[in-house]
């Protein structure tokens, strides 16, 4: 049994002998319950990040060295995508102490594991840290794995925007159906550029879902903007004020890229994101400049320990 | 693991043997299972991984068994993963035995079958629901709460690979009694109607006390199945004589359900002959079983 995950499609476990069924959910024909389903239990995976200081750099450096992982790999950006929602979730959990960095590289290491063996893309450890600093041993890993996997709950089917961007555009007016798919290919874009973006977590993922797929409609084609916005509030699960909140904040994020790939010499937002980049947008959206990130000290096996439960 | 006393085995399963057991703590009583596959260098092997996280999120729903956690150990330098799950007092199996044994031998109340199917058939849908075939509905695999009435789908997939196995661990032969026609005549694109055949051959097994199609080999099942429904043709089930292990069978005359079930009454015989229907694409759903007129005389609300 494979049941390989899938962003857009959580729920289903495919195989050879349920791809028919797949096929029928991808329709929306055989499981008008689905979009109860997800949205029954979306909060269950969402992060609320503490307001400390020190989760947000550690999220920062996570998301960079995922991106530089992904980069150097050439890795499908939803691997990469899975791997950081897994950090963030984790981080929304436990507290790493700020001296102990090396354990957020660990982190983000054992996050991209997990995130390969969910979508079955071969990934050693070796591929994981090629480039700097000392390398983990499989064993050290492998617990760090199963740290995760518990205070995920095993929940590694996670619900993200992507989970309903199938649902929303269902709502699209019919005259711009023929640009579905240009219109979901620039949401998922969208979506994977600012997946960094600290605000991100704050909205539901069914509400950046919405607010995405609005704002892609309205780069590619402005006039159907207002059509589809009047029939995505007809949704019983979508406020109009978070909606318009969370398209804003997209924006936000937006522009700030274009703008430093334009002065960066690069012609679209698109090739803005690198692990550079992230960790300046990470950085700018702290108070101060402090310096994170240097990975040097060792690592002991009881690592475990050191990561605190934190108190609820 | 040294959270909880081990108190006794329960049952034997394909993989290994599963365990009641106590949390020291909290007094809970759990089921503990060992899960096949051992943990090797690379961490936790991919298909573990991805069978108990798609298990993690079947387990919400309060008609499968939940999963509590998931243990690792470290014994003699391997390492094994323990599913920890919910415990309910019995199983379907022991349960309809505890109804045909001894003196107090009688039939299930009707209103208990009507019930405990209707809970069956929301497990299977919410199976369903999520993209998820179990592949191997049978009694011993449905847990009972006797005093609560509830009963739970359990025994998800785990490891059940791309075929139901034929032998367990310890050699006995894994029933076929549960398995859809097509599934025996070879189909390799089966599909949601499998589980519902098997629910079909558990709600008369529940009405009977017996089961209702008790092959020992695929053959001999397929002719237990074919004697009781009639030899499937062409008309009934189109595309039947083109699968794998069709054959030339004798030509049977379908038997009357109604008189083969005395004890069930005409709504209940309809939905059981639309869960034994032949053509695959033509049995009834789980989710539009739920809505059968056999239920209009249960109280749903209390689901
Ligand atoms: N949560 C539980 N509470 C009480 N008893 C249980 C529980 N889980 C399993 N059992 C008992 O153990 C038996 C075997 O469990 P289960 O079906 O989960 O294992 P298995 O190894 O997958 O078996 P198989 O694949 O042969 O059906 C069940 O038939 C039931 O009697
Ligand atoms: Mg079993």
């Amino acid at each position: 049994m494979e049941f390989d995950f899938d962003l857009e499609n959580p729920l289903a476990g495919v195989d050879h002998d349920t791809q028919q069924l797949s096929t029928a959910l991808l329709l929306g024909s055989a499981n008008p319950d689905e979009p109860l389903t997800l949205f029954a239990v979306e909060s269950d995976h969402m992060s609320f990040l503490p307001g400390a200081l020190d989760q947000f750099s550690a999220r920062c450096n996570a998301h960079s060295l995922i991106v530089q992982v992904q980069f150097s790999n050439n890795l499908d950006p939803s691997l990469a995508y899975l791997a950081v929602n897994y950090v963030d979730r984790f981080l929304a959990k436990r507290e790493i102490p700020r001296e102990k960095t090396w354990i957020v590289r660990l982190l983000a290491i054992s996050c991209l594991s997990l995130a390969s063996k969910m979508k079955n893309i071969d990934l050693s450890p070796a591929d994981l840290q090629s480039e700097e600093g000392f390398i983990f041993d499989s064993q050290t890993i492998w617990r760090m794995e199963l740290l995760v996997l518990s205070t995920l709950e095993w929940r590694m089917r996670s619900i993200t925007p992507f989970s309903f961007l199938r649902f929303f555009l269902s709502y699209l007016p019919l005259e711009i159906r023929l640009h579905i798919q240009a219109l979901k290919a620039h949401a998922s874009q969208i979506l994977f550029k600012s997946q960094n973006e600290i605000k991100s977590i704050e909205f539901k993922p069914s509400v950046i879902a919405a607010a995405a797929l609005l704002v892609a409609a309205r780069e590619l084609s402005p006039s159907h903007f207002l059509p589809f916005h009047s029939a995505l509030l007809n949704c019983e699960y979508l406020n109009s004020e978070t909606l318009t909140e969370c398209c804003a904040a997209i924006d936000g994020y937006i522009s700030t890229n274009c703008i430093e790939a334009a002065s960066n010499g690069c012609d679209s937002g698109r090739s803005a994101l690198t692990p550079v980049t992230v960790l300046d947008h990470c950085r700018a959206g702290l108070e101060s400049g402090k310096t994170v990130g240097s990975a040097s000290d060792g690592c002991d096996a009881k690592m475990c320990r050191t990561l605190m439960r934190r108190p609820t | 693991m040294e959270k909880y006393d081990k108190l006794e085995k329960v049952g034997e399963g394909t993989y290994g043997k599963v365990y009641k057991a106590q949390d020291k703590v909290t007094g809970q009583l759990v089921a503990l299972k060992k899960t096949r596959l051992e943990m090797d260098e690379e961490g936790i092997p991919p298909t573990t991984l991805r069978e108990i996280s798609l298990l993690q999120m079947l387990s919400q729903s309060i008609y499968v068994v939940r999963l509590l956690g998931v243990e690792h150990v470290e014994k003699n330098g391997k390492r094994l993963l323990y599913l920890v799950f919910e415990y309910l007092d019995t199983d379907l199996k022991k349960y309809v035995d505890s109804y045909k044994k001894g003196p107090n031998s009688r039939p299930l109340p009707s209103r208990l079958i009507q019930s405990f199917l209707y809970q069956l058939c929301k497990g299977v849908a919410h199976c369903h629901s999520h993209g998820v075939l179990h592949r191997d509905l049978k009694p011993q695999n449905l847990l009972v709460d006797k005093d609560k009435g509830i009963l739970k789908v359990a025994d998800l997939g785990l490891g059940r690979a791309f075929t139901v196995p034929l032998k367990s661990y310890t050699h006995e032969i894994v029933t076929l009694w549960y398995r859809a026609p097509e599934v025996l005549l070879g189909s390799t694109h089966y599909s949601v109607g499998v589980d519902i055949w098997s629910v079909g051959c558990i709600f008369a097994e529940m009405v009977r006390r017996q089961p209702l199609f008790a092959g020992d080999s695929e053959l001999q099942q397929l002719l237990h199945i074919f004697r009781f429904l009639g030899t499937p043709t062409e008309a009934k089930w189109p595309g039947v004589s083109s699968l794998r292990d069709w054959h030339d069978y004798p030509q049977w005359k379908p038997q009357s359900l109604s008189q083969a079930l005395p004890n069930l009454d005409s709504e209940g015989v309809d939905l059981l002959s639309k869960m034994l229907e032949y053509c695959p694409s033509n049995r009834i759903s789980a989710k539009e079983a739920l809505d059968h007129p056999y239920f209009n005389g249960l109280d749903k609300s209390q689901f």
